[in-house]
């Protein structure tokens, strides 16, 4: 359709450059900048209303950017039409059109384009076949599961031969165990045709095990984009350690500095750390994460009594048991939740009960030390996340 | 690849897709209505009218003493017919939204009580006289039961008449809107209510009432503004002796004598605006209507 | 509302006996009327029947009797149609507008609502003042029609705002995503998926002017429709071949009504029709059912 790059093998290479969305006087996208690398499977992550569907939307041509431009394998595409572009979305209600088969449904870019009906029906077969669902191409949308809905509409997208898939939130409307199966399906699939996928969620998990790249929104934002290893173990930010979930997060102010030392007020506790090479001054804002599973947890002799450092003293304030492993709570630790994840063997060895005190420490290298100071007012919007993004600022 | 020709903005698409809408009803109802307005001021005489500006038929109807006595006719029987078809309207309604449990039950008798809004008025309305009159099946009926030895006279051409076949017609209204807004109320709330111990009669009053309270007043305006606006039922069931501020305002066209007629259509159309008007204030149907 | 499934309590008999009697005052009228139009050649108004006969079936093609029925049958079908057509396309068109806000677009809703409830006589007056005023003779397929429009479109626009509520835009996306023009997916995706909707607002088209009486005296001009030519009759037919004249005329809607829900129904039964056997060889353990 489009001449000129579309010979290289990788195609579907997204660039955002300077996007920015408002509708009327909210900001839905914020001066954004993202390059999304020709056949990967990228997943945008966030909590409802934080941008991450109309960037979804921007990239399809079904909105158009206040500012900036979207860029695929180069070629400004901003303003182009969806078809143009080489995109195809597949609807979070799927969208199939009910009055049409499902043969049909996928024959609908084929027919638009005036393919003749044989024509259109051979290759909307082959492509049913290609998700499995050859055997129901004559149902309408309403006589199928609603797995069996999503397949066609994946089918139905894929027919147009696009260089980039886009899927809004397309496991939300099926149940766990399909949801799991879906993934798979979703990801086999994508390895199969090479293009890029966009997938957007509000499901960490799902980010995590399907994305080469995830890019992590909050209020019109990019928090962080980066591979789901480093998205998860080395978050840049407070917001995304807590939004990721697997991390402590230290979050206060400096109040006072020793030889390689800081210590941080965090709530109504002062914790002592190891501190970075460049450390801050005193009353600057100070963050810093722990991996859940990467902290000893001992019995203490009360809550009063001084941790040291690279720990924290809380009362147990819940147990879970999660099978391989515990997630025992701490309260009054420091200033937010503090969880330990537990290996059970370990646990069970000497089990601590709710209301006991309890000490946590941690070695000095597992220490991650987050970009503090612009985003430090993250600790509360990543409690109420939801209504955020649409408080606009100028 | 070829490109669309013409790029419309989604709001000059929104205006041309309305504009047909609007240009009918600015044609056929707005203009006409000041129409109505401009020449109710005009002078006429028993052949013709004459464009002026006064205020004689206004003064000649304010001044009349059939004008209040036809008012308080009309008002009397839209507050009858208004009071008959809201209780048979919310009683049907309940009985359908909470009574009825299969969906399938549920349309198929809805639909048995809406399918005579689709047929005539006039002959559902004319349909009453052999029920009704002298020799009617009704007087038959209760001669043959021997519960009165003279036909009744008041059953036919009498104002019993005119609200049998008001109620008969407009109570449709009623029960469309009212049967909407019950359909919508969330059964778990009843259940809830219910498991809490309240009464049926409180579940009735704290929470079915309030929550049909936008399909009551719709159903309201509906039958207020036929009622009011009615000539033909009055003319034929009343057999003449009665009458209505629209069958006067009919018999003045009539006579030609349009700026009169125009004049009692300007007072007639005041009045029921600022019944509706009442209405509104009491109950915000504004969501409702919008869908 | 499971609860008491099998128990009923005492006011669902009381309701539903207030029920069948409401329906009986609905229709019973109607019934009379119906089995009266078969009155025998000696018959009157009123029971008892003298025998049956079609005789008053026949006397509507006589117009000595009964006035120009055939005339006013053929005109009122053919201004239903073309009120039916006008408020489909108009109605359609107005409810996709309505989707979006515009400026101006509460005043023109409100302009709807006024127009609906606005007493019949009254625009009929108002149109034929307009007429005479420009001094263009009112028509049944002009003034007429224009009157009966001022009362099915605001029907036919409430009756869209209740279809596109549960229209989803997402349909329209899916359409231009996959390359259709705003045309292909107009005729495409939108009007087929809101074509019961439509039906319900060609019924309501069709009825509504069919049966139109008040709006159409002052505007008709000097044709008669059916139901002017009924109102004529009312006063001065005093045979049975005025019922004859209402289980004709009842009948023709009735046969609409018929077409109209019956053809919604089979849409709707087609489009969420579930196979109950299905294959089990790709039904690969999906759970739904």
């Amino acid at each position: 359709m489009i001449p000129g790059e579309r010979h290289s093998t990788a195609r579907g290479g997204i660039e955002l450059a300077g996007v920015t969305k408002r509708f009327g006087e909210t900001i839905a996208v914020k001066n954004i900048s993202l390059r999304i690398p020709a056949g990967s499977y990228c997943c945008l992550l966030g909590p409802s209303g934080c941008g991450k569907t109309t960037i979804l939307r921007m990239i399809a041509g079904h909105e158009s950017p206040t500012e900036g431009d979207v860029l695929i394998d180069n070629e400004n595409v901003t303003g182009f039409p969806p078809v143009r572009r080489g995109t195809a979305m597949m609807f979070q209600s799927y969208a199939l059109f009910p009055h049409l088969t499902c043969v049909d449904n996928v024959a609908f870019n084929l027919k638009v384009r005036g393919v003749p009906k044989a024509e259109r029906h051979r290759r909307a077969r082959e492509m049913l076949a290609r998700v499995r669902m050859e055997t129901f191409a004559d149902r309408l949308p309403a006589q199928l599961s609603g797995g069996q809905q999503q397949r066609i509409a994946l089918a139905r997208a894929l027919i147009t031969d696009p260089r980039v898939l886009l899927l809004d939130e397309p496991l939300s409307a099926l149940d766990e165990f399909l949801r799991l199966q879906m993934r798979g399906e979703l990801r086999r699939i994508q390895a199969e045709v090479g293009i890029t996928f966009i997938h957007v969620t509000h499901t960490q998990m799902e980010a995590i095990a399907l994305a080469d790249m995830v890019v992590v929104m909050d209020q019109g934002r990019i928090e962080q984009a980066a591979s789901a290893r480093e998205v998860y173990d080395q978050p840049r930010t407070g917001y995304v350690a807590r939004f990721m979930g697997g991390q402590n997060v230290l979050s206060g102010t400096v109040v006072a500095r020793g030889a390689n030392t800081l210590t941080i007020k965090s709530g109504a506790k002062e914790v002592t750390l190891t501190a970075p090479n460049a450390p801050p001054g005193e009353d600057a804002l100070f963050e810093a994460a722990v991996r859940r599973d990467h902290i000893r947890l001992s019995r203490a002799a009360s809550t009063s009594g001084q941790p040291g450092v690279n720990a924290v003293i809380g009362r147990v304030a819940a147990i879970e048991y999660q099978g391989t492993w515990l997630k025992i709570t701490l309260e009054e630790a420091c200033g937010e939740e503090f969880v330990v994840n537990v290996p059970d063997n370990i646990f069970f060895a000497d089990p601590l009960s709710v209301g006991e005190p309890a000490l946590a420490q941690w070695d000095a290298g597992e220490i991650h030390f987050l970009a503090a100071g612009a985003k430090a007012s993250a600790s509360s919007s990543a409690l109420g996340h939801t209504e955020m993004a649409t408080a606009g600022e100028r | 690849m070829r490109s669309s020709a013409i790029k419309l903005s989604s709001t000059t698409v929104s205006y041309l897709q309305v504009a047909p809408l609007l240009l009918v009803l600015l044609a056929f109802f707005g203009i006409p209505l000041l129409m109505i307005v401009g020449v109710s001021f005009f002078e006429y005489d028993g052949v013709s009218s004459v464009p002026a500006f006064q205020f004689g038929n206004y003064t000649d109807l304010f001044t009349s003493r059939i004008t209040l006595t036809l008012y308080l006719k009309t008002l009397e029987y839209a507050l009858i017919v208004w009071a008959i078809t809201l209780v048979i309207g919310f009683t049907v309604s309940y009985f359908l939204a909470f009574h009825v449990r299969n969906i399938l039950w549920q349309m198929a008798l809805f639909l048995l009580c809406t399918v005579p809004f689709w047929t005539s008025n006039i002959i559902r309305m004319i349909s009453w006289i052999p029920f009704l009159g002298r020799n009617g099946l009704f007087n038959q009926a209760l001669m043959g039961l021997g519960l009165t030895q003279q036909p009744l006279e008041f059953l036919l051409f009498s104002d019993f008449a005119v609200v049998i076949a008001y109620v008969h017609l407009f109570t449709l209204f009623m029960i469309v809107p009212i049967f909407n807004a019950m359909a919508r109320i969330d059964r778990s709330i009843v259940e809830a209510a219910l498991d809490g111990g309240s009464s049926r009669w409180r579940i009735m009053w704290e929470i079915i009432i309030p929550l049909s309270k936008t399909g009551i007043a719709l159903g309201s305006i509906f039958v207020i503004t036929l009622v009011m606006g009615d000539f033909f039922v009055v003319n034929t069931m009343s057999g003449g002796h009665s009458a209505s501020v629209a069958l006067a305002m009919y018999n003045q066209i009539a006579a030609v004598q349009y700026p009169f007629a125009a004049a009692s259509a300007v007072i007639l159309l005041l009045i029921v605006t600022l019944l509706v008007a009442a209405i509104l204030r009491l109950v915000d149907v504004r969501r409702e209507l919008a869908g | 509302m499971q609860r008491d499934l099998g128990k009923r309590p005492w006011t669902f008999y009381v309701l539903a006996a207030f029920f069948a009697l409401f329906v009986l005052f609905l229709y019973g009228p109607m019934s009379a009327i119906f089995v009266l139009s078969f009155q025998g050649p000696t018959g009157g108004l009123t029971f008892p029947m003298n025998g049956v006969s079609l005789r008053w079936f026949s006397a509507l093609f006589s117009q000595e009797r009964t006035g120009d029925f055939a005339g006013g049958f053929t005109r009122s079908i053919l201004l239903a149609i073309i009120v039916l057509a006008l408020t489909v396309a108009i109605s359609v068109m107005a409810g996709l507008a309505f989707r979006r806000r515009f400026f101006g677009s509460t005043a023109v809703f409100y302009l709807a609502v006024a127009s609906l409830i606005m007493p019949g006589l009254l625009v009929g007056l108002g149109v034929g003042l307009l007429y005479q005023t420009v001094g263009v003779t009112p028509t049944w397929f002009g003034s007429a029609l224009g009157a009966q429009l001022t009362w099915t479109l605001p029907f036919g626009l409430l009756i869209m705002f209740a279809v596109l509520s549960r229209f989803n835009r997402a349909f329209e996306e899916a359409g231009r995503d996959l390359g259709a023009s705003n045309w292909q997916i107009f005729w495409m995706v939108v009007v087929p998926i809101l074509f019961p909707g439509m039906i319900a607002v060609a019924l309501f088209g069709f009825t509504l002017s069919y049966d139109e009486f008040p709006r159409t005296l002052l505007t008709v001009g000097a044709e008669n429709t059916l139901p002017l030519e009924i109102w004529g009759m009312t006063t001065n037919v005093t045979s049975p071949a005025l019922y004859a004249l209402g289980t004709v005329t009842t009948l023709v809607s009735f046969t609409v009504i018929a077409l109209a829900l019956g053809s919604i129904a089979m849409i709707q039964r087609r489009r969420s029709r579930r196979i109950s056997s299905r294959t089990p060889a790709t039904d690969d353990n999906e759970g739904a059912g």
